[in-house]
């Protein structure tokens, strides 16, 4: 009996390994790398065939590189494709239709996969950065053509990976087309080129969203960011900074972070106080805003700061009676082609709220929530918290926030206040009945 | 969703700093008066007295809601959203 079962079961396993694998080919692939940036952003538009003429439902999709913060997949018809995680590299596509031939689009976008090479350099060095990545697509299935196009930050590149056919031009690398490559082929594509954008990670980010009836939401974001790009050797010389050019060019000397039109009195400080070198600009969609750290951020270098303002609550709010919603971006554009570590976001709630319900846009770590006590407080205020780790630029997306309120629990502040105000009047008025004197005189004037 | 209509402060932000003005002139005024009714309190008889007790806590008690009122639109007309 136990046989029979065995030989079931290795006859199911071959069938459904034949099954997942002998149909599905990849007929074309073209692979876009964009290595412009500190970040690795690939466009993979696949066109896959069923050999034996089966609609295709679903596709096993592998993910090359090691830190992948983000990944969406957009069918011909330029619909959504379900994307579902098997594990860390691996990814399961579901189609809203299956059929035999389907043409779709991957993006994905990664952290970490530029490395500097060398690691440290001078002030005056440029920096050298290398990428090491697959020649062909690391694809579960057969693929009978395919081509990739390396967008580079520049045209000096030291080196690249050659496999004929290939062609470069300026900063551009076409490889390919390579035919009839294996399922699982593993070639590996090595770039070492010049890439003076600095590369600036946000370790922390921490956004605190405080709501208030009154037709305000306070944003506040607590911000550590490191340069981590080829550490700087030797010491740093202002004097060469300021008077060469060619000096510090893979520092971040400045940015640009982008603020909801109707932000007002925003406020970018550090724990020393007002950093004064900032610039704001009102645009008609957005608000620009230049920050200057205090000083050039050099490779290994950190810098913290603080920066606020203040939105109108029509904006984000919505209501009916006592239900409330608030949809507000996650995280918000800090500056371009952004990579943050760990972003823990606080969404501060008036007192009295109950039911909160939280839905965000990508799965988020939900942390406990807590109660804080600011001004006219009593009980404390929900705090509602989560952390994501690895985000980019992708990830500026909305979330909801579902909760009930009642209008009355509004007036508990001047009513507070009053009562404190009210209950010195009545001391008062107690205390000055009372007779404190030690002889008893009469005076009738 | 659909249902749901965008939240706008029962009060106009735009007339915070006028109401606070305002508020905390009135309560300001009926403090003032009661502390006018407290001092004169002496030169009343006995059986007077009693209708004092009641004017003055009705006057505080205006007095405190004004300021009350008065002190929370300062607040959220200098920033501090409470």
């Amino acid at each position: 009996m136990s046989k029979n079962i065995a030989i079931f079961l290795a006859l199911s396993a071959l069938l459904g390994f034949f099954n997942a694998n002998a149909e599905i080919v990849n007929t074309n692939v073209e692979r876009t790398l964009d290595l412009t940036s500190q970040l690795v952003k690939t466009t993979t538009r696949i066109s896959a065939e069923d050999a034996a003429g089966k609609a295709i439902a679903e596709y096993v999709f592998f993910v090359a590189e090691p830190s992948l913060a983000y990944i969406a997949v957009k069918d011909s018809a330029d619909k959504n494709v379900q994307v579902r995680k098997n594990d860390e590299q691996s990814f399961t596509f579901t189609f809203p239709k299956a059929s035999a031939k389907q043409t779709f689009v991957v993006e994905t976008v990664s952290s970490k996969g530029i490395l500097p090479h060398p690691e440290e350099i001078r002030q005056n060095d440029k920096q050298f950065v290398r990428y090491i990545g697959n020649l062909h697509l690391y694809s579960k299935y057969k693929t009978n053509a395919q081509k990739a196009t390396v967008k580079l930050s520049s045209s000096n590149i030291l080196s690249h990976t050659q496999v004929k056919p290939y062609s470069v031009s300026a900063n551009k690398i076409t490889l390919g087309s390579y035919e009839n490559v294996e399922a699982l082929s593993q070639e590996p594509l090595v770039i070492h080129y010049e890439n003076s954008s600095p590369f600036v990670t946000v370790n922390t980010l921490e956004r605190t969203l405080e709501i208030s009836h009154w037709g305000n939401i306070a944003v506040q974001e607590a911000i550590q960011m490191t340069h981590t790009g080829a550490k700087l050797k030797g010491s740093f010389s202002r004097y060469d900074f300021q008077k060469e050019g060619r000096s510090g060019q893979s520092a971040l000397k400045s940015y640009k972070t982008y603020l909801p039109a109707s932000a007002s009195g925003v406020y970018y400080r550090d724990t020393n106080g007002n950093i004064s070198t900032s610039n704001m600009n009102s645009g008609r969609d957005f608000i620009e805003l230049e920050l200057r750290p205090r000083f050039p951020l050099f490779g290994g270098w950190k810098t913290q700061y603080t920066l606020g303002y203040n939105v109108p609550s029509y904006e984000y709010m919505f209501s009916d009676g006592n239900k409330y919603q608030l949809k507000m971006h996650l995280i918000d554009h800090i500056y371009d082609n952004m990579a943050i570590d760990e972003a823990t976001i606080k969404i501060i709630l008036p007192e009295g709220c109950s039911d909160i319900k939280l839905s965000p846009p990508y799965s988020v770590s939900r942390l406990p929530n807590e109660l804080v006590h600011t001004y006219l407080d009593t009980t404390g205020r929900p705090v509602i918290s989560f952390t994501k780790s690895n985000l980019v630029e992708s990830h500026i997306s909305d979330f909801t926030l579902y909760y009930s309120f009642s209008k009355i629990s509004l007036l508990q502040e001047p009513l507070l206040v009053s009562g404190f105000i009210y209950i010195i009047f009545v001391i008062t008025i107690v205390f000055l009945r009372l007779d404190f004197s030690i002889t008893s005189h009469s005076h009738k004037d | 969703m659909d249902t749901m209509t965008r939240y706008v402060s029962p009060v106009n932000p735009a007339v915070f700093p006028h109401l606070a003005t305002v508020l905390l002139v009135i309560g300001t005024f009926f403090t003032a008066w009661f502390f006018i009714i407290v001092v004169s309190r002496k030169n009343l008889k006995d059986n007077s007295k009693e209708s004092s007790l009641i004017k003055e806590l009705l006057i505080s008690l205006c007095a405190s809601i004004f300021l009350g009122f008065g002190i929370v639109f300062l607040l959220l007309t200098v920033g501090i959203y409470v």
